[in-house]
C-alpha cells in the first residue's frame, strides 16, 4: 500500500478546438492545460517534482520538439526539475505516465505531472495522414499510400472477417455508441455533430470509404488536444487529502498495469493471427498483465476506456479484454454489454472516435477519464458506482500495447 | 399544449436561416416539412439542410411541400416553424393562415430576428397567442448553438418550460431567455459595437478599424468584415429598427453612417454581391480592395501594421494572454487607446444590458451565453475576469471616460465568466 502511485486529478482541453485557427502554437496548447490542471486540482507548481510529456510527432506538425522543456518553460517554480518527451506513437501519453509511475512507486519522486498533447490541425489532411504513417514501419508499410493508416486497419477488419466472419453493421454500432456517448462529454470533439448509426450505416458524400471497407465514420478524429493529471506516492497524497477534506478511500490509484509491444509490422502480426487463439496477442498479454498486477478479473471493471482508433479496433478489445471469447466480440455489440447502460459500458467519454484523438495526449486523457470515473466525477458521462475501470492505449497498428487499471478503497 | 413533438412544420424553409433552424429539428430525428412557394424552392432548402449536418440521412427525415398544402398539413404539426422574410405583413398574413389551421395546442415560434413577438401576434387568436414565442437561432445553428427565446406575454409557464428543455436536450441549443426588445439580446450588443466600427471607420479608414479590432480582441471575424458577411442590408435593418425604437446611453451609435446607407441604395451590400464589393472587395486577379468611406472608391489594402498590436497577437499566439491583456491596460497609443475604448464599451454596454434586454435574475451569463455561443464573440464578463476583476475594470472605464453600470458596481470581486475555455475567442491571426 506504500507504494500506491494515485491519481490527484488533472485536466483536458475542449476537444472541439482548433489551436491552429485560433492562431495559437503547441506551446499556448501545453500552457493552458498545465494552468488549468495547477487551478483545477488546487495544486501548486513548486511542488511538482518531475514532468514527463507524451508527444507522437510535434517535430511534424509543429517544428518542435523538446516538450519537456518546452512545457516548464512558463512556470519558472518548474524551472530546474528533470522533464523528459516520450514516444510510442499513439500510445505516447500512457508510455509517460508509466515513466512517471515508476518513478513514484521506486520513492525517488513523490509528485509528478504528466502531460499528453499533440497539434494535429496545423497540417492539411494528406500531410497529416502521411505523418500518421510514421506510427506503422514507414518504409515497408506507408511510403506513398495515401492515409495510411485506415487502410493498415482495413487488414485488420479483413483479418477477422478471414479468421471469425464480420459484420459491417457491428462496426457501425460501437462507432455509433461512441458518437452517442459524446454527446455527453463537454470537451469530446464531435459532441455537436450529427451523427448515428443510421448514418454509420450508409455511405454517400458524406460518409466515404477511406480505404478499401472502413468508412469516415469508422475514424478516429484528427484533433488538437492535450490532458495534464498528477501522480503521487502514498505520503504526498496524504497530505493532499488532509489539506484537501479528502478520504484516501475515495482516491483513485493505479492499480495495475501491463506494457506490450508487438512487430512493428501489420504482416507479421497478421502471421502471428493466424497461429489460433487471439488475433492480436501482444494486446491480451498486456490486459493480462495488467489485471494480474491489479489482483483484478474483468468482472471487476465497471467501464472500460479503449483505443478506438477504428471501430475495428474496440471491436478486438471487447474480447481482447475477455468480454466475450475470440471472434465473438459482436455478441457484445448485439447485447448492449458496451453501451452506456451496459453491463461493461466501453468508452464512455466517446472515446477517441467521439472524443477525439490527439495523439500523444490520448493515453494520458484515457488515465484522466478512468479517474473521474472512479472518482465519481464524470458528470453526465458517468458510469454509476465505478469502484474499478481499464484502460488500453495502443500505439500503430496494435504495436505498442498499454493497460491501465484504476480503482480505489483501502 | 402538445407535450410531444413529433412532426415540424417549417414555413420559409427556402430561406437560408429557414432551412437550416428546420434542419436542427431533423438532426434531432423529428419528422419536418418544409414549406415553400414551389417544390423546387423547398427540395432546396433540404439540400442546405443535408450540408449543414453532412449526412445524406437527414433526406429521410424532411418532405418538401408547397404553401398550397398548408390547410392540409398543419393541423398534423405538433411545432410550427415561422421564417419567411422579415416584414412584419407578410408575416401577418402567414401567421392569419397558421391561426385558421393549426391545432390547438400545438407551439407556433418565428426565427424573426427583429420584429417585436407581441406585435406579430397582435391580431391572432388567444389560442395562438399563448402558444407563439420567439426561438430565434444564429447563423449558422449548425456552428452556433446560442438560441433566444422571446416569449409572449400570454403563453403559460409550462409551456416556457417545455421550449426551454426541448431546445435545451432535443435540439442541443444554448437557451437565453430574452426580453421583446428590438435585436433581443445578441443583436442589440453586437451590431451596436459593429456600427460604432462602421462611424469610426470614416475617420480611421476600414481597414485599419478592422486591423485593430480584429480576432485578438476576442472575435472571429473583424468589425467590417463581419457587417460584409452579414449583409449591408442587414445591418441597415436591424440598426434602424434598434435606433427607431430605443433610447439608451449608446443612442447614437446605432445612427447608420450616411455612407453605409449610400452603399445599401448602390447596392453595395458586402459579400452577397461580391461584384460591387461592400466594405472590401475582392478584383478579378484576387486582390482584396478596401473601401474608402468618404468617396466609396477602392484602394489596395496598405498592410496596416502597429507594433503594440504584432505583440498583443504574439502573446495570444503563445498563450501568454496576461501579456496581451496587460497591453491593451497599460499602454496609451492612439491605436490602444482605441483597442481599449471599444473594449470597455462593450462591456459596459453588455453589463447595462441586464434586466434590459435579459431576465436579471441570470445577471451577466444571458448575455455572456448570447455573445460567445452566438457570435462566437469574447463574453464581457469574461473581459472583466481578464483585466483583473470588476474593480479594476471599473477603474479603467472611469479614466477612459466609459459609463460604469450598475450591475457591474454590485458584482463580486470573483471570477464572474461562467462559459468554459473563452480564450479561444482571443485569436490572434485576421
Amino acid at each position: 500500500m506504500k507504494n500506491r502511485v494515485y491519481i490527484l486529478g488533472g485536466y483536458q482541453t475542449d476537444f472541439s478546438r482548433n489551436w491552429s485557427k485560433e492562431g495559437k502554437g503547441i506551446q499556448a496548447l501545453i500552457s493552458e492545460t498545465m494552468e488549468g490542471a495547477f487551478s483545477e486540482m488546487k495544486i501548486d507548481p513548486k511542488e511538482i517534482q518531475v514532468l514527463h510529456v507524451g508527444n507522437f510527432a510535434a517535430e511534424l506538425y509543429a517544428m518542435q520538439a523538446h516538450l519537456g522543456a518546452l512545457a516548464m518553460s512558463y512556470y519558472p517554480a518548474l524551472w530546474g526539475i528533470p522533464t523528459a518527451r516520450h514516444e510510442a506513437a499513439c500510445a505516447s501519453g500512457s508510455i509517460a505516465a508509466m515513466a512517471a509511475r515508476t518513478e513514484i512507486e521506486a520513492g525517488i519522486y513523490d509528485v509528478a505531472m504528466v502531460l499528453g498533447v499533440e497539434l494535429m490541425k496545423s497540417v492539411d489532411s494528406k500531410t497529416g495522414g502521411n505523418y500518421l504513417g510514421t506510427a506503422a514501419w514507414y518504409e515497408k508499410e506507408c511510403k506513398g499510400v495515401e492515409f495510411p493508416f485506415p487502410k493498415l486497419f482495413d487488414r485488420l477488419y479483413d483479418l477477422y472477417d478471414e479468421l471469425y466472419g464480420l459484420s459491417y453493421d457491428h462496426l457501425a454500432h460501437i462507432a455509433a455508441i461512441n458518437y452517442d456517448n459524446a454527446k455527453r462529454n463537454p470537451k469530446s470533439q464531435t459532441r455537436d455533430w450529427y451523427m448515428n448509426k443510421q448514418h454509420a450505416c450508409g455511405g454517400g458524400e458524406y460518409n466515404k470509404t477511406i480505404g478499401t471497407r472502413l468508412r469516415a465514420s469508422d475514424c478516429s478524429q484528427v484533433t488538437d488536444g492535450a490532458a495534464a493529471l498528477f501522480l503521487a506516492s502514498h505520503t504526498y497524497t496524504e497530505s493532499y487529502a488532509r489539506r484537501h477534506g479528502l478520504d484516501m478511500a475515495a482516491i483513485p490509484y493505479i492499480m495495475g498495469w501491463g506494457h506490450t509491444t508487438a512487430p512493428l509490422r501489420f504482416e507479421d502480426k497478421a502471421k502471428e493471427a493466424k497461429k489460433g487463439g487471439y488475433v492480436l496477442p501482444h494486446t491480451r498479454k498486456a490486459i493480462q498483465d495488467a489485471f494480474q498486477r491489479a489482483g483484478k478479473r474483468i468482472e471487476d471493471v465497471s467501464c472500460i476506456e479503449t483505443h478506438d482508433c477504428f471501430s475495428i479496433t474496440e471491436y478486438a478489445a471487447i474480447e481482447h479484454f475477455g468480454l466475450t471469447n475470440p471472434g465473438e466480440g459482436w455478441k457484445a455489440v448485439e447485447n448492449g454489454m458496451i453501451t452506456l447502460n451496459g453491463n461493461c459500458p466501453i468508452n464512455p467519454s466517446g472515446g477517441l472516435i467521439g472524443g477525439g484523438h490527439p495523439v500523444g495526449a490520448t493515453g494520458v486523457r484515457q488515465l484522466l477519464d478512468a479517474y473521474l470515473q472512479v472518482a465519481n466525477k464524470a458528470g453526465d458521462y458517468q458510469v454509476p458506482d465505478t469502484k474499478c475501470a481499464a484502460t488500453l492505449n495502443i500505439g500503430g497498428s496494435a504495436t505498442t500495447n498499454v493497460v491501465h487499471i484504476v480503482g480505489r478503497g483501502h | 399544449m402538445v407535450n410531444e413533438i413529433k412532426k415540424v412544420a417549417v414555413l420559409g424553409a427556402n430561406g437560408n436561416m429557414g432551412s437550416l433552424s428546420g434542419g436542427i429539428f431533423a438532426q434531432a430525428g423529428i419528422p419536418c416539412l418544409f414549406f415553400a412557394r414551389t417544390i423546387e424552392k423547398a427540395q432546396r432548402g433540404i439540400e442546405n439542410a443535408v450540408m449543414q449536418a453532412r449526412s445524406d440521412v437527414l433526406r429521410e427525415y424532411i418532405v418538401p411541400k408547397t404553401y398550397e398544402d398548408l390547410a392540409k398539413e398543419l393541423p398534423g404539426c405538433d411545432w410550427i416553424l415561422e421564417a419567411v422574410a422579415e416584414e412584419l405583413p407578410l408575416k401577418r398574413e402567414f401567421f392569419k393562415k397558421i391561426d385558421e389551421k393549426r391545432k390547438k395546442g400545438s407551439i407556433v415560434s418565428t426565427i424573426s430576428s427583429s420584429l417585436s413577438i407581441a406585435d406579430m401576434a397582435a391580431e391572432c387568436s388567444e389560442d395562438f397567442k399563448s402558444h407563439f414565442s420567439g426561438v430565434h437561432f444564429f447563423n449558422p445553428p449548425g456552428k452556433l448553438l446560442a438560441n433566444e427565446l422571446i416569449f409572449h406575454p400570454d403563453n403559460s409557464k409550462e409551456l416556457r418550460v417545455f421550449i426551454d428543455q426541448f431546445c435545451e436536450k432535443a435540439l442541443r441549443r444554448v437557451n437565453v431567455v430574452t426580453c421583446d426588445k428590438p435585436g433581443f439580446a445578441g443583436n442589440r450588443i453586437g451590431f451596436q459595437f459593429l456600427n460604432e466600427a462602421a462611424i469610426h471607420a470614416q475617420t480611421r479608414g476600414v481597414e485599419t478599424i478592422d486591423y485593430l479590432l480584429g480576432p485578438h480582441t476576442g472575435r472571429t471575424l473583424p468589425p467590417l468584415a463581419t457587417i460584409d458577411l452579414v449583409g449591408l442590408d442587414v445591418h441597415q435593418e436591424v440598426v434602424n429598427n434598434i435606433y427607431s425604437h430605443t433610447n439608451d446611453e449608446s443612442h447614437d451609435s446605432f445612427k447608420l453612417p450616411r455612407y453605409v446607407q449610400t452603399m445599401v441604395e448602390r447596392k453595395m451590400l458586402g459579400r452577397k454581391s461580391a461584384a460591387s464589393g461592400g466594405f472590401y472587395r475582392i478584383t478579378e486577379k484576387k486582390d482584396k480592395l478596401a473601401l474608402t468611406p468618404s468617396n466609396l472608391d477602392y484602394t489596395k489594402m496598405a498592410g496596416v501594421k502597429d507594433r503594440l498590436i504584432e505583440e498583443i497577437k504574439l502573446s495570444i499566439h503563445d498563450g501568454t494572454y496576461k501579456n496581451a491583456v496587460d497591453i491593451i491596460k497599460r499602454e496609451t497609443s492612439e491605436e490602444i487607446q482605441l483597442v481599449k475604448l471599444f473594449t470597455l464599451r462593450y462591456v459596459s454596454y453588455s453589463f447595462a444590458r441586464v434586466g434590459d434586454v435579459t431576465e436579471p435574475d441570470e445577471g451577466i451569463h444571458g448575455i455572456d451565453k448570447v455573445m460567445s455561443y452566438g457570435f462566437s464573440w469574447l463574453p464581457p464578463s469574461a473581459w472583466v475576469d481578464l483585466f483583473g476583476g470588476p474593480k479594476e475594470t471599473m477603474r479603467l472605464m472611469e479614466k477612459s471616460a466609459v459609463p460604469v453600470p450598475k450591475h457591474l458596481k454590485d458584482a463580486p470581486e470573483k471570477t464572474l465568466c461562467r462559459i468554459p475555455e473563452v480564450t479561444k475567442y482571443l485569436i490572434a491571426y485576421n
